[in-house]
């Protein structure tokens, strides 16, 4: 029970009331920064994340968008590729998730260590074959890091393009889903021929 | 924006702690009456333009609900367990603005059924458990719920289910207008001899009392109403009691102690305000509507040297028999598009599993609706049972997003006196004020029946003609909406913490009322009783006011 920001337009308020996965102290020592991310993620919404990764190193970023892949995989319709998972993971562990960062590299990086070890003829996860992928993937999707890895990717694919992913609501098309203020029914193929409710004479009806 | 401001010396008749589904109907019913009231809410005052279509924000980033970085609980299974702050969200988790989880909620308003309040004694006493009749009945109750309906919003079709227990005057909305998930839930159930009817929701299906009618955009379910038309306390009983020029709403202000005088009355609340500077505001009399994890805390921690176990404690009970109730998911994929996506989140439901059937060998009763699937990234992300986690078995899963629904399954937990809210012997938070500690396990009937109630869930979408039904786990409940029981009330004061009338059997002029009051939990679904049970208190203490007999 505690008093939030009196103003709960401002930024402020916003970031500060998003506090689930930070701690009071790493706000403190990182407010101007996620103020400053928060625009980026808004300015970013529209435009493809060509900056590069601030977070991960070439050959992490490598790792990572290919556990996106096979997670959301793209073919005929798009996957976590297309919606740019692997940039919003980047953007939100320098940022709204920084807090996740400490358990996810070392967790990145032990991921690295056992697919080597348990691949010596292939150099990195990311360049091994799809069939390699998966079945080391198998094995480890019972870790923590596989599954933070799974609820970042599906966040990056379908939460809202603010955050810097689901780019050009790649992830909402392939749902079929519409972000919108008003609809009017009917609004599914079932309910567009419903005749209305036949009240029932008694219990055993 | 508040009618009235009241000045720091002054003692106000009522303090509210609280601006949710109860506090917010007791301030307009007690202004309304004429008394002076001071709503305190801990969080700020929204309106429909803060409310966003933002998953992240709101499951994530705690854009509504309590912050575990400023205010922490801590969560064990059993006693013998040293509770630990979870990494995941509140275990009594609530939404901290104006009009408290009143915002956030699914708005389905069934009421309780008669036997809910007798429900003990037609069965029988259950070991190991709190199983209780309630000192109140459903016919005294039955006014009141007129009144939820009327008075707050509440659109639905009397006397459309069977099962329904008699009322005074029908509802005054329309139903909603059905969803496809509605259609095919009512097909499939007709088709198993089972009765379903159109669900009760406490939103505006047409103008009502100044608020426009749903625009049906989809984000009811953990989403505050853009469009006003969800009978939220924000946009109902606030601005009502606000009207009546004898309320001020105090945001955040957070009560942390009730205080009381050497002949054992309540005199004010001592509170925080946004600066964290100290306040203590008089009263005549106190009501704690603070929900079913808050209110017993603050009672805990009023502890004084007249009340050692904390405030109208002297049961023992204050924070004991927390329920949560149970209730598992079977998910369903169609041929052809439902766009569940849209609309509000519920328009069917079925009652025929509401009573407790002793052939089935275990306690236990519910209700099911048919169910919009969750926003876009979590229902990606929901998982348990055999939902496929990864892969091209789940890209196959999200692209029938708008083929898929939910079948619920709403269910009873029995009161458990270990099941409790506690205070944490070394948690504060971030006031320094003892935070609070969730001790929870669901009683094995509890799952019993969740399970059962599965597989009625699986048959009704499987009768409905799904391609495809995925279940998820039956799992012990660690994080809760529902906060029912910590201040149950009774005739007994050995046994309860209030009267019937609300009034903590240890202090006079202090009245205890929301989730906590509940003897039982009913089957999911409490906000509606929570509301009926806040006007008939609202009632009787106008009355004892009135009197001088407070």
């Amino acid at each position: 029970m505690n008093p939030t920001d009196g103003d709960p337009n401002s930024r402020r308020s916003f970031l500060l009331s998003g506090g689930g996965l930070l701690t009071g102290v790493w706000i403190a020592a990182h407010w101007p920064a996620i103020a400053a991310a928060a625009q980026h993620a808004a300015a970013a919404s529209e435009v493809p994340a060509a900056a590069g990764f601030q977070f991960f190193s070439p050959a992490e970023a490598a790792d990572v968008a290919a556990i996106c892949a096979q997670i959301v995989p793209s073919g005929a319709t798009p996957g976590a590729t297309e919606a740019h998972a692997a940039y919003f993971i980047d953007h939100a562990l320098t940022t709204f998730f920084a807090a996740w960062a400490a358990d996810f590299r070392p967790g990145l990086n032990d991921f690295q260590a056992k697919f080597r070890a348990a691949n010596p003829a292939a150099d990195a996860f990311s360049r091994a074959s799809s069939e390699q992928q998966i079945a080391f993937l198998k094995s480890a999707e019972h870790t923590p890091f596989f599954g933070s890895m799974r609820t970042l990717t599906l966040l990056g694919m379908f939460s809202s393009p603010k955050y810097g992913g689901n780019y050009q609501t790649a992830g909402w098309r392939l749902m079929g889903f519409v972000d919108q203020h008003a609809f009017t029914p009917p609004f599914g193929h079932y309910d567009r021929q419903y005749t209305g409710f036949v009240p029932y004479t008694d219990k055993s009806a | 924006m508040s009618a009235r401001e009241f000045k720091a010396a002054e003692t106000v008749d009522f303090v509210v702690v609280g601006t949710g589904a109860a506090g917010g109907v007791i301030a307009r019913e007690l202004s309304t009456a004429g008394f002076s009231v001071l709503a305190f809410e801990q969080g700020p005052r929204l309106s429909p333009a803060d409310f966003e279509h933002d998953e992240l924000k709101y499951f994530f980033l705690n854009g509504l609900t309590l912050d575990p970085a400023v205010s922490p609980q801590s969560f064990r299974k059993t006693a013998s367990e040293v509770a630990k702050v979870p990494a995941g969200p509140s275990p009594a988790l609530y939404a901290r603005l104006v009009g408290g989880s009143s915002n956030h909620f699914t708005a389905n308003y069934w009421r309780f059924h008669e036997v809910d309040f007798r429900e003990r004694s037609v069965l029988g006493a259950i070991p190991g458990t709190g199983f209780a009749d309630w000192p109140i009945s459903y016919q005294e109750l039955e006014p009141y719920y007129t009144k939820v309906e009327w008075e707050v919003g509440v659109s639905g079709l009397a006397h459309a289910s069977p099962f329904d227990p008699p009322r005074s005057k029908p509802y005054p909305m329309p139903p909603m207008p059905v969803k496809s998930s509605g259609v095919l839930f009512e097909q499939g159930a007709r088709k198993l001899g089972l009765h379903p009817f159109p669900a009760p929701l406490a939103v505006a299906s047409q103008p009502f009392r100044g608020r426009p009618a749903c625009v049906h955009c989809g984000f009811c379910m953990g989403f505050g109403c853009e469009a006003r038309a969800k009978s939220s306390a924000l946009y109902t009983m606030i601005p009502e009691a606000e009207a009546t020029g004898n309320c001020e709403v105090r945001t955040a202000s957070f009560v942390f102690r009730i205080a009381t005088d050497s002949a054992g009355r309540a005199t004010g609340v001592n509170y925080f305000d946004l600066d964290k500077r100290e306040h203590f505001q008089k009263a005549r009399a106190v009501v704690v509507s603070a929900n079913g994890a808050e209110t017993p805390r603050l009672l805990l921690n009023s502890a004084s040297s007249r009340h050692p176990q904390g405030l109208a404690n002297s049961s023992g009970l204050v924070g004991k028999y927390l329920m949560f109730n149970q209730g598992a998911s079977a998910h369903a994929m169609f041929e052809h598009e439902l766009n569940e996506y849209k609309s509000v989140q519920v328009t069917r439901l079925l009652h025929d599993f509401y009573e407790v059937d002793p052939k089935r060998g275990f306690y236990g009763g519910g209700g099911i609706d048919a169910r919009i699937n969750p926003q876009p990234a979590l229902w990606a992300m929901s998982e348990g049972g055999d939902l496929p986690r990864w892969g091209a078995a789940l890209k196959t899963r999200i692209e029938g997003f708008s083929r898929s629904m939910v079948a619920a399954g709403h269910s009873t937990s029995l009161a458990v006196a270990t099941n409790s809210v506690s205070i944490d012997p070394k948690l504060k938070d971030a006031w320094g004020v003892p935070a609070l500690r969730v001790t929870y396990q669901d009683h094995p009937d509890d799952l019993k029946f969740a399970r059962w109630l599965q597989e009625r869930q699986v048959e009704i979408m499987q009768a409905a003609g799904a391609r495809h039904v995925w279940r998820d786990d039956v799992a012990e409940v660690e994080t809760a909406v529902h906060l029912l029981g910590t201040a149950r009330m009774g005739d007994d004061a050995a046994t309860s913490v209030i009267d019937k009338y609300h009034r903590a059997h240890d202090v006079p002029n202090l009245f205890v009322c929301d989730g906590s009051s509940f003897v039982t939990s009913g089957r999911g679904q409490p906000t509606m009783t929570i509301q009926a049970l806040a006007f008939r208190a609202a009632d009787h203490i106008g009355q004892f006011a009135k009197r001088n007999e407070i």
